[in-house]
């Protein structure tokens, strides 16, 4: 069966890019187009993995499994650890697998302005890809672990190599905390596996259902390790005050690797507190469910006040991201259906709405050489395709009804009106300081008097266009007719 | 009436056509969007027509399941939805004829069609939903049309303010709503309408609880329909472009709070404490508007004032249980405003002056315009038999039969002082001598004024005591269990109404024609009354003093405090983590020597656990 090597096969696809590429003289002009075709192939195969995908069936699908390598060891000579290598899709990773290949697709277009080093750079751009792939295939934990090193690994290279003024700084904090980070989630799967014997996620989950397995896992214990999961994915998120690395990644990384982070990358936090943190250990999940909650409300307005007195739209709009996860996680500790799909809803919806914003402030950086709001202003005179899209955007983003930010909230807020009604009551405060910023931020730049110094600058062009109305399209289609997540998502048992 | 929806879908399309060819079509803009806003406009009538003869319509479909949740959408066709449905498109196709001369020489014109074919999707989407949900959606979407309408000269920093407030202030009242809207759900199990109504009448709902909802639905209905505290914004819309004030910050967005409140009727009819919430802030906000409409100069100010007061108007009759005279005051109040603002457009169009002092004398320049705004200031005066008239008297009935006796004497101090503000500008404006050249307005604006002046006048004989009360006697054919309480107003309230609406026109004719009352004896005698009322009661200020000035003093803590102590807490154990990098592995110094450390570290840390646990198994 072909099908069955599909997983393989997309996780694997950005290497064909990698190879090419590694055998093509860096100045060859043709690189960048290189580069943009080597994300199509898992573009394309995402697009078949969706469609053979069956909807509504609960459950892992299209799985894999090779057994990969044993470990013998001395405490227990008989039976060996296996670790397989092995892959499959619930209805979750199936939409951030499309999510990854489309934005990394689209992101690779914004790569094509850079001056240096383009061979370089998308030999590791494709290498995060693969990561990220991998990362959302995984059915085993040793798997998802070293996917996720390789997409820390990369994002670090890029950010190093060809971010901005303080790269080297952003990159080295980026380093401390997700090192730290993965270093816990580690302990975690050591701690599963020696305990259970296996590292297969979806096993782990039946099995510590199972409550024969508080024999080797009291609940203390449980409690301990989704602490370090909280930690391990809450800095990914980020949680504040787990949040500094992520401003200065949005900051200084180069705009194609930005739209990647905010837009998927973050959520690679999102995806494992819910995966594994609501998967494993449920009970344990709600019992620390109004911290959840307060972590996320924290998140919610921290993010959007300080979000309201940035003077630059980059940080301005990683604190936006922060305060937007804050949903996240207030749908997550709501414990229900509602909020929970919320939750998710708002990871994909964020992740299309980040990816468009950065796109735009790609645009924004190429064209007036600027993202300080004082020195932008009056652009919608000179170039008015951009100003609507930037408006489009800035409206997504503040959960507009008919854009996916919006069923998004509505969903995590119903959910935590139910299970946490005061907390829902001083949230809601957080949807009227987005509004505040998000316009403060949007008509700083579109609107005021037009400037001299930016006549004759180009409006988009015909693929950044393109690019802002593939995503905007998707973004009012899950904001108009919203069932179509649902139909894939399926019904995600998170406490049950 | 199973096409209802192509209602909404005819703008719609108009709005995506004139997007998406904008420069093409250009100026030809206008004649498409009339022409689909007049197609809309005879759907409503059909609709209207066909409600007559075959009465409530409802249709609805899954939007969302997830579990045991449920989100339907669906239209709805009841006496009240008809009815917004016929303002609303009459309306929309009247500015938009009117707009074609208007905006003329406006080289972004094909936009700002487009924008008004987006706002009356939207307007008629929201009076046609029969589920919460769906009335916030749109609600919404009508607020963010009034805002890219509101902020349409963008290179204008008076507009772009202006945009920015009306979408965050209306928005404050929006998340009233929308808590409503979550505790709803929880409480009666769906967010439709009958649903909803049912569950109150039987009592799944405590009374506490119908409060709680009921005022959160109506602290919504405040930011949108400009009442206090939440009006703000509204004066400062009048940034827009006149049409959109007709249209938008007149007739039909603001009126949507009313509308609101009066479909969602049965949940305040359940609660005292929020029935008397609603009169009381509808009464006061009355008053309060029209005092500071009594010494405003811009034109379209004294207007936008106006429609607050007279919103407060329609809230003080629902607040009395009067369905019928808020129903009917919206209506009426939809001609004669948006004829006023029109016509004070022709008078911008043809004057380029907005401040009342400078213009005047444009009654000999600007004849059509200066009868049609003479019939509109006659109408919103409630001077006897034009439709303000009949339907101010239907609210002074209801406050007074229902004994709210501090809020009736208000409101009618406030017809007086409305009959004396309005026609303080139209002697200003149109009586004495001419300052400057004016020339009248093309047909395509007069005609739609002359629409709007017609109904003006003769409106008010839908619901009168005398003739019959067809439109009172219609809405209770509603699907929803809405008490109507039929009163017969005792005949001295239409006369005394009737007296101080004319005393007003008086006074106004004595201090700005005869001029035998000096017009600055506010002014002269008590300088403070003025300088309060000129300065409308200091509340922008207060606002921006406390809200806005408290909003970055309270934000900058916290980025002071994410930037010094957050980071520097960082910063701190990455110079510890260097320091152990450095002298634990006596590497270079470098980023990628650090990783290794960590990977190192991290590696100690496996193999510890690993050991630990291991010797827990044997």
């Amino acid at each position: 069966m072909t099908e069955s090597y599909l997983l393989t096969l997309l996780v694997f696809s950005p290497l064909l890019g990698i190879i090419l590429l590694c055998f093509m003289s860096p100045k060859h002009h043709s690189i960048k187009w290189i580069g943009t075709l080597s994300t199509l192939l898992p573009l394309l195969l995402t697009i078949i993995v969706f469609s053979l995908f069956e909807r509504g069936i609960e459950g892992v699908q299209l799985q894999q499994s090779h057994t990969w390598f044993e470990l013998m060891t001395s405490i227990s000579p008989n039976e060996p650890y296996i670790i397989s290598f092995e892959l499959g899709v619930t209805g979750l990773s199936v939409l951030f697998l499309f999510l990854t290949a489309l934005i990394t697709f689209l992101a690779s277009f914004t790569a094509h302005r850079m001056k240096d080093g383009l061979k370089g750079f998308f030999i590791i751009f494709l290498a995060l890809e693969l990561g990220i792939l991998g990362v959302f295939s995984s059915e085993n934990l040793f798997l998802f672990f070293l996917f996720f090193e390789i997409t820390l690994v990369s994002t670090f290279l890029l950010l190093g190599r060809w971010g901005g003024f303080h790269k080297e700084r952003a990159a080295f904090s980026f380093l401390i905390y997700n090192g730290i980070g993965s270093v816990l989630l580690l302990v975690v799967i050591i701690t599963l596996f020696v305990e259970l014997r296996t590292t297969n996620i979806t096993e782990l989950t039946l099995m510590l259902k199972d409550t024969d397995s508080l024999e080797y896992l009291s609940y203390d214990a449980r409690m301990w390790l989704l602490v370090l999961l909280v930690v391990a994915f809450g800095t990914k998120l980020p949680i504040v005050p787990l949040h500094s690395w992520m401003v200065r990644v949005h900051v200084e990384a180069p705009i194609a690797v930005v739209m990647i982070h905010a837009g998927v990358l973050l959520k690679i936090g999102a995806y494992g507190l819910i995966r594994f943190g609501g998967g494993f250990f449920p009970e344990q999940l709600q019992d620390m469910a109004v911290v959840l909650a307060i972590l996320g409300l924290i998140n919610l307005l921290y993010g959007a006040f300080i979000a309201f007195v940035q003077t630059e739209l980059r940080a301005l709009l990683a604190y936006s991201s922060i305060s937007h996860m804050g949903i996240v996680l207030l749908g997550l500790a709501s414990f229900n259906s509602a909020g929970v799909q919320g939750a998710i809803f708002q990871t994909i919806s964020h992740g299309l709405i980040a990816a468009l914003l950065f796109l735009l402030i790609g645009v924004i950086v190429d064209r007036f050489g600027t993202t300080r709001l004082d020195e932008l202003g009056g652009v919608a005179s000179q170039t008015p395709l951009f100003a609507g899209f930037f408006l489009a955007a800035g409206l997504a983003s503040l959960g507009l009804p008919g854009m996916s930010g919006f069923i998004s909230e509505f969903l995590a807020f119903l959910g935590v009106f139910k299970a946490m009604p005061v907390i829902g009551a001083i949230g809601v405060i957080g949807i009227i300081l987005t509004a505040v910023y998000i316009l403060r931020a949007v008509l700083a730049v579109t609107f005021g008097e037009r400037r001299p110094s930016f006549d004759r600058k180009a409006d988009l062009t015909a693929t950044e266009l393109v690019s802002s109305s593939v995503l905007l399209i998707m973004i009012i289609w899950i904001g108009v007719y919203p069932a179509i997540l649902t139909s894939t998502l399926g019904t995600i048992g998170i406490g049950g | 009436m199973g096409y209802v929806w192509l209602i909404p879908v005819l703008p719609l399309l108009s709005f995506l056509i004139i997007l998406f060819t904008r420069p093409v079509i250009y100026k030809k803009a206008g004649i498409v969007g009339t022409l689909f806003s007049g197609a809309a406009f005879v759907g409503s009538l059909i609709v209207l027509f066909s409600h007559f003869q075959e009465g409530n319509y409802l249709v609805e479909a899954n939007w969302l399941s997830i579990d045991a949740i449920t989100l339907t959408v669906g239209f709805e066709v009841n006496p009240l939805n008809a009815l917004m449905l016929v303002i609303v498109t009459l309306v929309s196709f009247l500015v938009h004829m009117y707009s074609i001369g208007y905006m003329e020489d406006d080289e972004r014109i094909a936009t700002f069609f487009a924008y008004l074919g987006l706002f009356t999707f939207s307007m008629t989407a929201l009076v046609m939903s029969p589920n919460l949900l769906q009335i916030y959606f749109f609600w919404e979407l009508v607020g963010v049309c009034s805002f890219l309408l509101v902020g349409f000269y963008f290179y204008k920093p008076e507009a772009k303010a202006a945009a920015k407030k009306a979408f965050i202030v209306t928005r404050i009242g929006d998340v009233g709503l929308l808590v409503a809207i979550f505790l709803l759900y929880w409480q009666a199990g769906t967010l439709e309408l009958d649903g909803i109504f049912s569950a109150a009448e039987s009592g799944a709902i405590t009374p506490t609880m119908i409060t709680i909802i009921a005022i959160l639905i109506f602290v919504g209905a405040v930011g949108k329909s400009g009442q206090f505290p939440l009006h703000t914004w509204l004066p400062d819309a009048m940034e827009g472009p006149t049409p959109v004030s007709a249209l938008i910050h007149a007739a039909t967005m603001v009126a949507a709070g009313v509308y609101l409140v009066a479909v969602m009727f049965p949940l305040f009819l359940a609660s005292e404490a929020a029935m008397t919430t609603v009169a009381i802030t509808g009464g006061v906000t009355a008053i309060f508007a029209a005092t500071i409409a009594l010494v405003q100069n811009d034109i379209k100010r004294i207007l936008a004032y106006s429609t607050i007061s007279q919103l407060g108007y329609m809230m003080l009759a629902l607040g009395t249980a009067g369905y019928t005279a808020a129903v009917f005051h919206l209506t009426t109040h939809a001609f004669f405003k948006a004829l006023l603002f029109l016509a004070a457009g022709s008078v911008i169009h043809a004057a380029h002056e907005q401040n009342i002092l400078k213009l005047g004398g444009l009654g000999k320049k600007l004849k059509g315009t200066a009868l049609l705004f003479l019939l509109g200031s006659l109408a919103l005066s409630g001077f006897p038999l034009f439709s303000g008239f009949f339907s101010k008297d239907e609210i002074l009935a209801s406050a007074f039969s229902d004994e709210r006796y501090i809020l009736f004497g208000l409101a009618l101090f406030t017809a007086f002082l409305t009959s004396f503000y309005m026609f303080r500008l139209y002697f200003l404006v149109f009586a004495g001598e001419g300052k400057g050249g004016a020339k009248e307005s093309p047909r395509t604006m007069l005609i739609p004024m002359a629409v709007l002046a017609v109904l003006a006048v003769f409106s008010g004989f839908i619901q009168t005591h005398w003739f019959g009360t067809f439109l009172g006697d219609w809405l209770e054919t509603t699907p929803y269990p809405v008490i109507f309480s039929s009163v017969e107003a005792p005949l001295w309230i239409p006369i005394l109404a009737s007296a101080l609406s004319i005393g007003g026109i008086a006074l106004a004719w004595l201090m700005y024609v005869k001029q035998s009352v000096p017009h600055n004896w506010l002014y002269g005698s008590i300088k403070e009354v003025h300088q309060v009322l000129d300065r409308k009661y200091y509340i922008d200020e207060i606002y921006q003093g406390v809200f806005v000035k408290g909003l970055f003093v309270f934000s900058y803590f916290w980025s002071y405090f994410d930037r010094f102590i957050v980071e520097g807490t960082a910063a701190a154990m990455r110079g510890v983590v260097t320091q152990l990098g450095k002298t634990g592995v006596k590497v270079q110094s470098g980023q990628v020597q650090t990783y290794g450390a960590v990977a190192f570290s991290g590696l100690v840390i496996v193999l510890l656990v690993i050991a630990a646990l291991g010797g827990y198994f044997q």
